[in-house]
């Protein structure tokens, strides 16, 4: 397994169009990386340019210390395992798995144990003589990755591998990837839109937008200081609430409520006193209890938890209570806020508490 | 499972890879049939073949292909009783020999006033070869066939008794 690194990767398509813009990650070995953003960011293109199968307009990729930008993808030493699986129909299952060792001509006997320690390890043992249309998404999908590795690449390139899979199959699957990551101990690139598979899998999460990176960190980083706006509603689930608000003496001030600030709070913001910033709330960390009134007008209970949807003033809020709750449309129900995230309503940069 | 040695592994390949070998040597003895009997049918002399053993050559050729055909597939996942049928049709192939090749090479028709040979040596030469070499190809790939499958079933009757043991 090896180290990756993207410096300054442009993506600009013949027509003129760029999908990726100073794309900069160093990759550590044995790292697992998601790459998450809406559809459309740029996060597949730069999966894509570092396979090979699309041109590197501008910047350097590379593996083991190796500049391979203008290299073939043959020649990458990168395995990919595809959202449709990509599995040949009429091969067998052991043939799909074995078939790129047999390209290279690599001896029949290593093949086959490479084959069989990666149908254990995936527990496809039992299916190998199978065609791929006799098993279920989620075999299907352990036989694509069976098939990335047999061949031991540097680094394993994952594009929404689950995408395919129904929702309890992407659960069971995402716990697999993840067990194989901690055997393996492989260099993992790993794109998704959906935020649950990146905050689960990912040692770091890259955040794009518009094919800029907008974050890179930890899941727990993204998720407890985001950079910007964009991040703030990107990660978490429900989105995180926004209101527009004023600063002024030591309070925020918006058209349907106020809210203190802390000591803390209000020495970080001192520079923004008199105007008006974003002021971002999760949806869990709003609880019941306190001044700020919220007309209800839905109710949605999960089980465990309630997100009881409503109306602060002409903000839409979604609050996240830990018990069940039986609010009905019209009810008003006050709550009150744990934790605040600041953020400059021009720039949408987060603003740091000191 | 791992496997320390060599032969283990050759064997332990039997369960997942088809017996592509001996299905393709069938096939290709089909192939050396068809230039048998296209060799014989396209033959013009008078109406020597017009007959009723032409007849029976024609639907044992059918047949032929037909048994070849279906013992190839049934090779390529180690079924033993194909052996013996590709064995008995190679065998087969032997004795068509003795019977319109033989007769027409030592037959001997007035056409148009003139003494010809109904098949000449060089002929006859040719379809000999092309119908012992569909034999051998028939034979040793039921032969393959039957090693393998028995070696195979050793290996899963191995197997079993290790997971029972276990």
């Amino acid at each position: 397994m090896s180290d990756l690194k993207l410096q300054h990767l442009d993506k600009i398509y013949d027509n003129k169009v760029q999908a990726v813009f100073d794309f900069n990650l160093d990759v550590k070995n044995g790292e697992l990386i998601v790459l998450v953003g809406p559809s459309g960011c740029g996060k597949s293109t730069t999966l894509r340019m570092v396979a090979g199968l699309e041109d590197i307009s501008a910047g350097n990729l590379i593996i083991d210390g190796k500049d391979v930008t203008k290299m073939a993808p043959k020649d990458r030493d990168i395995a990919m395992v595809f959202q449709n699986y990509a599995l040949y129909g009429h091969m067998t299952i052991y043939e799909n798995m074995a078939f790129s060792l047999m390209l290279r001509k690599e001896n029949k006997n290593e093949i086959h144990q490479k084959v069989l320690s990666a149908a254990e390890i995936l527990g496809l043992t039992d299916q190998l003589n199978k065609k791929p249309n006799q098993l279920s998404g989620g075999q299907r999908q352990r036989v694509a990755m069976g098939r990335a590795i047999v061949r031991t690449p540097k680094v394993f390139l994952f594009d929404e591998p689950l995408s395919n899979l129904d929702a309890k199959l992407r659960g069971a699957t995402r716990r697999e990837i993840l067990l194989l990551h901690k055997r393996l101990r492989a260099t993992m690139l790993y794109v998704t839109h959906d935020q649950t598979e990146a905050l689960t899998l990912a040692d770091r999460i890259v955040c794009m937008s518009m094919g800029h990176v907008q974050q890179i960190g930890t899941p727990l980083e993204l998720y407890d200081t985001p950079a910007n706006l964009f991040v703030a509603g990107f990660i978490g689930l429900p989105p995180m609430n926004f209101f527009d608000v004023e600063v002024k003496n030591g309070e925020l001030i918006c058209e349907s409520f106020k809210v203190a600030l802390t000591p803390e709070e209000k020495g970080s913001l001192e520079r923004y006193e008199g105007a008006t910033i974003t002021l971002g709330v999760r949806p869990e960390d709003i609880s019941e209890g306190g001044d700020i009134s919220v007309n209800v007008f839905s109710n949605e209970n999960l089980g465990q938890t309630t997100l009881v949807n409503g109306v602060v003033g002409k903000h839409r809020i979604t609050c996240k209570f830990r018990e069940w709750c039986t609010y009905k449309a019209g009810d008003t129900v006050n709550v009150s806020f744990k934790k605040k995230h600041f953020f400059d309503k021009k720039t949408t940069d987060a603003i740091s508490l000191r | 499972m791992n496997f320390n040695n060599e032969a283990m592994i050759k064997k332990d390949r039997l369960r997942f890879t088809k017996n592509k070998l001996s299905a393709n040597l069938t096939l290709l003895a089909i192939l050396l049939n068809a230039l048998y009997f296209v060799s014989i049918y396209k033959s013009d002399v008078g109406s020597y073949y017009y007959n009723f053993l032409i007849g029976i050559s024609v639907i044992y050729n059918l047949l032929f292909m037909l048994v070849a055909f279906l013992s190839s597939e049934g090779v390529k996942t180690y079924k033993v009783g194909y052996s013996f049928t590709l064995i008995g049709i190679g065998v087969g192939q032997i004795i068509r020999i003795f019977i319109i090749p033989m007769n027409a090479n030592s037959t001997t028709l007035s056409l148009g006033g003139e003494e010809t040979t109904v098949m000449e040596s060089g002929q006859f030469i040719y379809v000999c070869v092309c119908l012992v070499a569909s034999a051998a190809l028939c034979i040793i790939a039921g032969i393959i066939n039957l090693f393998k499958a028995r070696a195979l079933a050793e290996h899963q009757a191995e197997l079993d008794k290790k997971a029972k043991g276990s």
